[in-house]
């Protein structure tokens, strides 16, 4: 940075220029689709839909829940637009929430990312075994948990290469995958809702309003606790909002790309999941809920072989999962590293491959680790790790809400549009992201609450998701001890400026 | 005097194709330009700090490359160049200053291998209007 540390005659003061960035190739629509890519709808279904309406109480409204999950995913939409104009560059909830309310809480929302990549991975580990072999038709492997197990950890050992050699899917690359995703996903709904109201198969049901109508969920439990189990399925949009340096209006098209972004996948999961559960009935998906798609849903309705499309949706979907989970995070844990508030080595960058290096494979190697623990455990177990995802989850989302609004305390009353988009509904976000965790913590506490058995009398998605939490505040007040100066930093306000030009990224946002 | 275009990373071939860059520039009277690329990402995650470390190591590599030119007698200059792969930033900065080469160094790995982890040179030689000059490691 500074010249003056160069000799002279050695070339001088460095200068940074950009070149060769394709401005028109890493566009707004770009930005939306690395968004939905990043959410991946079709691993994202195959995951939760038969989990959700398996939630005793949600009955037929599974469609519902979908839906309702999405608020909470808009108002962080709008924290992450705001925080986002702060300072384009700035990061995400790790360095966001250390600004905003403290090194401490910053800290742990860091920590949340990390515990939920390393819990997704296990669980895309599985997906991607399952249907790898279903793709085949080899029912046998696919039903054998050695064999499934082997391919998922086979599946984790690549992607984590992948992301270490730093091979990123080129933005043409994602719209192609993505688009075959979407393509297929459609057709499977459209299909099954054609044969549905034609041929009215066994147990098909023909949709009703009220399935969209979460008043009729018969409980406030059952809906958030499918709730905790859908804001999955929107998770990982922030992926394409903070990627933002190459797109022409860095402060606000990253956040208008994100919204869009949810309010397409909004669409494919109202439209998936009402057409799954007519076709099939829920006991069905129930039944199926560990390969929703590659149970006989997809043959079904498709047909062979075009059944096996879905199946490769489902894949290439889980690959863009994988490495839209591991590049963040390993990310975050370099970030973590730089800000002196984790062990200096995660910083390391590799001299070839320039990728987060040791971050990366730790991150590998703790998923492997993980995954082959929590299958030895049970694979019911392993399934309701979603579940405990979904406390990381929300907290980490939850807490970068709450951070915009107090970020931009002095800010929210200069006008109506800050004190809506920048505090009412980061906070709204906030209060049911948290509100979701609470009850969800009180339901699933219950050492009867799974399929799987408890682990030490408590129900397995809190011992597991908030167990990492709690491990987390622990390492985080050893911390302390060799990261004093991170743990001394002093909360910042929003300057002014940021919010004194430029309209917000989202009018009219009335998705929901 | 014209701008000899060098893509440095520091490693063994980078060093090679300095050495031969830095004698032709000796030679035709030109200067090096000692080139650090960051490419740009796709996926986000804390991007900032992710990118300042890259800076730091390339200020650093780019120096230790200059000096290198710089004590030969040959005058340099270090550029950080953001863009979308090493081959595209590294031919557009070519033509705008109208560079008589541009070089690189190889890793002299296979072709597959080339093809899967992204091999700069091949791109490169398909990009560019400048001429590509590509050095191979010393065995």
């Amino acid at each position: 940075m500074e010249s003056a540390s160069v000799a002279s005659g050695s070339g001088g003061p460095v200068e940074v220029v950009d070149k060769g960035l394709k401005k028109n190739a890493i566009s707004f629509v770009s930005n939306i689709v690395i968004g939905v890519a990043s959410t991946a709808p079709g691993y994202s279904l195959a995951a939760t839909l038969g989990f959700v309406v398996a939630i005793g109480g949600i009955g037929l409204q599974a469609p519902a829940v979908m839906l309702v999950a999405f608020i909470p995913m808009f108002c962080i939409a709008m924290a992450y637009n705001y925080m986002n104009r702060a300072d384009p560059d700035c990061g995400t909830t790790f360095s966001w929430v250390t600004r905003a309310i403290g090194p401490r809480s910053g800290w742990m929302g860091g920590w949340a990312i990390i515990v939920a990549d390393i819990i997704v991975m296990a669980n895309l580990a599985q997906i991607a075994g399952i249907y790898s072999f279903k793709l085949f038709d080899w029912n046998s492997a696919a039903n054998s948990t050695f064999a499934v197990t082997l391919v998922g950890v086979l599946w984790i050992v690549v992607m984590t290469a992948i992301c270490y050699i730093g091979i990123e899917l080129s933005a043409r690359t994602q719209q192609f995958l993505l688009g075959a995703e979407v393509i297929t996903l459609v057709v499977f709904a459209v299909v099954a809702l054609v044969k549905v109201y034609a041929d009215a198969p066994a147990h098909s049901i023909e949709p009703a309003l009220s399935w969209i109508n979460p008043f009729e969920i018969s409980s406030f439990s059952a809906l958030a606790d499918g709730m905790l189990l859908a804001v999955f399925i929107y998770w990982g949009w922030d992926s394409g909002v903070t990627v933002n340096e190459e797109t022409e209006d860095s402060s606000t098209a990253p956040g208008r790309a994100a919204v869009i972004s949810t309010i397409i996948l909004l669409a494919i999961y109202a439209l998936v999941s009402i057409a799954a559960q007519a076709y099939a009935g829920p006991a069905a998906l129930i039944k199926a809920q560990n390969d929703v798609f590659s149970g006989g849903l997809a043959s079904s309705v498709l047909g062979s072989p075009l059944d096996k499309l879905l199946i490769i949706a489902v894949l290439t979907s889980a690959s863009a999962s994988t490495q839209t989970t591991i590049l963040p995070t390993a990310r975050t844990s370099l970030s973590m590293a730089r800000q002196k508030a984790f062990p200096a080595v995660f910083g390391r960058i590799h001299p070839r491959y320039l990728s987060p290096s040791v971050s990366t494979l730790t991150m590998g190697a703790l998923s492997i680790v993980w995954y082959i623990a929590i299958v030895n455990l049970s694979t019911n177990v392993l399934a309701d790790s979603i579940t405990a995802l979904g406390f990381s989850i929300a907290f980490y989302y939850g807490i970068t809400g709450f951070a915009c609004a107090f970020y931009y305390r002095r800010e929210l009353f200069k006008s109506a549009k800050n004190l809506f988009f920048a505090g009412f509904l980061p906070v709204l976000g906030g209060l049911i992201l948290f509100g979701i965790f609470v009850k969800a913590f009180l339901d699933y506490r219950k050492a009867d609450c799974c399929t799987s058995k408890a682990i030490l009398g408590i129900g397995p998605p809190v011992a597991i998701g908030i167990g990492a939490l709690l491990l987390g505040v622990v390492i985080m007040i050893i911390a302390h001890w060799p990261y004093r100066e991170f743990f001394r930093r002093k909360p910042e306000v929003a300057d002014p400026s940021v919010l004194a030009e430029s309209a917000p990224a989202a009018s009219g946002g009335g998705g929901s | 005097m014209e701008d000899i275009i060098l893509g440095y990373d520091g490693s063994d071939c980078a060093k090679a194709a300095l050495a031969l860059a830095t004698e032709t520039a000796k030679a035709m009277g030109d200067r090096v330009v000692v080139v650090w690329t960051i490419e740009a990402h796709h996926t986000g995650g804390e991007v900032k700090d992710y990118e300042d470390a890259l800076k730091e190591m390339g200020e650093r590599v780019t120096a230790e490359g200059a000096e290198v030119a710089a004590a030969a007698g040959v005058e340099t200059e270090r550029l950080l160049v953001h863009g979308d792969s090493p081959a595209s930033a590294l031919s557009e900065l070519a033509d705008e200053r109208k560079a008589r080469v541009i070089v690189v160094g190889t890793h002299g790995e296979s072709p597959l291998k080339g093809a899967l982890i992204g091999s700069t040179p091949h791109k490169l030689i398909q990009l560019a209007r400048t001429p590509v000059l590509v050095v191979p490691a010393p065995s």
